[in-house]
């Protein structure tokens, strides 16, 4: 449970309630709830609604800001313990006070979200009512963004689970009761969970439970607060990647079963708005950088991971140098196949270790993304990925064969 | 024996489809355009759909919509005969899509693939 709870107007149930994990967003938190409320009020006209800010202690006003903002709807105010931080543990606390309020659909929305609006809410809240089980958002984005999710996540639950959600990794999505209850009695909740992990875990748990997903086309890209991409790299690389290793061991009797994929119902294809994404400025220098000196300093733990297959090949790419770089997918898929399946035989510390030496190639993965795709069209580049996860898909069964 | 419901406002198409199928294994059924197509699907309960994207007076991508929300999981290839139909985002909701052709080698590999499709419970 909560450590704190402000509900000013008792409200005791609800039939669409809105999620806004915050910490220390003073100055984005009142836009956020405004658009909210506007959504609510306009795409779900006469219906119990509330919006809950889940909050991890903030120290700057975000509740003070939270209660101020315009609109008309209910608010409910949640905090975690001083100390206790995590977006993981603000939607763990969103959840338990969810079930509380015997919702029909749930919307999460990340506060610092600049250009939010509110049919963003209705294309995340609505598919819910009419029977989805969850909600991933279709946000317009740049080639370049997003590579973790664009090289890893989507081939690896692709290629897994046998369903196409194509920016599962993002903050914001919808859910159904069903869900909730999965959510709140999970096979897996650890650190990483509890942090970065918690979008990618929610997603999981979605695909293994075969409720019904849709994809919804926001119209826009999601642009929010400034930050550097690869401040947060190497713990966000850890805690996703060992959510979705450690996922794989609860549900391998689901996954080894999996043949092919399938495409997702969509909503939100009434947006005939479509706005351009962002720039993307890539270092491809910086990329090459890390991969030498991952090669240099991790050689030794690659040719104790990866088979004799994959050592000289990464020998290969490594004496291509950076104007011929190169990284063939077959070589990324067996990589990440035999990278989840060492994972689950280690202790919590070598598990950080492979990872460490994962990060690397996956740099060097991108660089070769970026090589292959930098005179393509968005579409192009789209396609180049759809046939990344073929690979992934056509090998699968590589990474049963390595598991067991 | 898998059931395909072809629909394509070309005769030739279909009459193409249809033969080459059949030789291949399949039961084929076909519908010249989308009307009542969803009703179709309720009643004859195809395997699989071959849906042309451009028709006279109905837009494949729309029907692709309509069938994806009453029929979850229902393979559906999309046939075409240009692939610029890939630039409107509403196609990801296809299975597969092939380019028009006599040579019918890869809607054969498609429809293999879309019918192996296997997911648990």
């Amino acid at each position: 449970m909560a450590f704190y709870e402000e509900n000013p107007l008792g409200i005791t149930s609800a039939e669409v309630i809105v999620g806004i994990p915050t910490f220390n967003e003073v100055d984005s938190i009142a836009r956020t709830v405004e658009q909210v409320d506007k959504g609510l009020a306009e795409y779900f006209p006469g219906m119990k609604c509330v919006i809950i800010d889940t909050d991890n202690h903030s120290a700057d006003g975000t509740r003070e800001a939270f209660f101020a903002a315009p609109g008309e709807m209910p608010r409910i105010f949640l905090s975690s313990a001083p100390g206790e931080q995590g977006k993981g543990r603000n939607l763990r606390n969103f959840f338990e006070k969810a079930r509380e309020l015997n919702p029909r659909a749930m919307v999460v929305i990340e506060a610092d979200i600049k250009n939010i609006s509110p049919v963003w809410i209705r294309n995340l809240g609505t598919p819910i009512l009419k029977g989805a089980g969850f909600v991933s958002p279709l946000y317009v984005r740049h080639k370049y963004e997003a590579t973790l999710t664009s090289s890893i996540i989507y081939p690896l639950l692709r290629c897994l689970y046998g369903r196409r959600v194509r920016q599962a990794n993002v903050g914001d999505f919808g859910f159904s009761p069903k869900l909730l209850d999965l959510y709140l009695n999970p096979p897996l909740w650890d650190e990483a969970v509890g942090n970065f992990g918690i979008d990618i875990w929610m997603a999981n748990i979605a695909l293994a439970a075969r409720v019904p997903i849709v994809q919804a086309f926001m119209g826009a890209p999601k642009i929010h607060r400034v930050k550097d991409p690869y401040s947060h790299l190497t713990v966000l690389f850890h805690e996703v990647l060992s959510t979705m290793f450690n996922l794989m061991g609860v549900y391998k009797e689901f996954w080894e079963q999996v043949k092919w994929s399938k495409p997702t119902a969509l909503s939100g294809t009434d947006l005939h708005e479509m706005e351009t994404p962002l720039p993307v400025d890539i270092n491809t220098n910086w990329l090459h950088e890390r991969f030498v000196e991952g090669f240099d300093k991790y050689f030794g733990v690659w040719e104790r991971i990866y088979g004799p297959t994959v050592v000289p090949k990464l020998q290969e790419i490594m004496s291509l140098g950076l104007q011929h770089f190169s990284f063939p997918s077959q070589t990324w898929a067996t990589i990440l196949f035999d990278s989840a399946a060492v994972f689950r035989r280690l202790n919590p510390q070598e598990r950080s270790g492979l990872l460490d030496a994962l990060l690397p190639l996956y740099l060097g993965k991108v660089l070769s993304y970026v090589k292959k795709t930098e005179r393509m069209s968005l579409q192009q580049a789209e396609e180049y990925i759809e046939n990344e996860c073929m690979i992934f898909e056509e090998n699968k069964p590589y990474i049963i064969k390595v598991w067991t | 024996m898998p059931k395909i419901l072809v629909v394509d406002d070309e005769e030739h198409i279909r009459l193409l489809y249809s033969e080459e199928l059949k030789e291949a294994g399949y039961e084929v059924i076909t519908a010249e355009n989308g009307f009542k197509l969803l009703e179709t699907i309720e009643g004859e309960k195809p395997d699989l759909v071959i849906l042309d994207i451009k028709m006279v007076d109905y837009n494949g991508l729309d029907i692709l919509q309509d069938i994806r929300n009453q029929f979850y999981d229902l393979p559906v290839i999309l046939s075409t005969a240009y692939d610029t139909f890939k630039e409107d985002m509403k196609s990801i909701a296809a299975d597969f899509y092939v380019v028009k052709s006599f040579d019918l080698t890869e809607l054969k590999k498609k429809i293999a693939m879309a019918l192996e499709t296997r997911l648990p419970g």
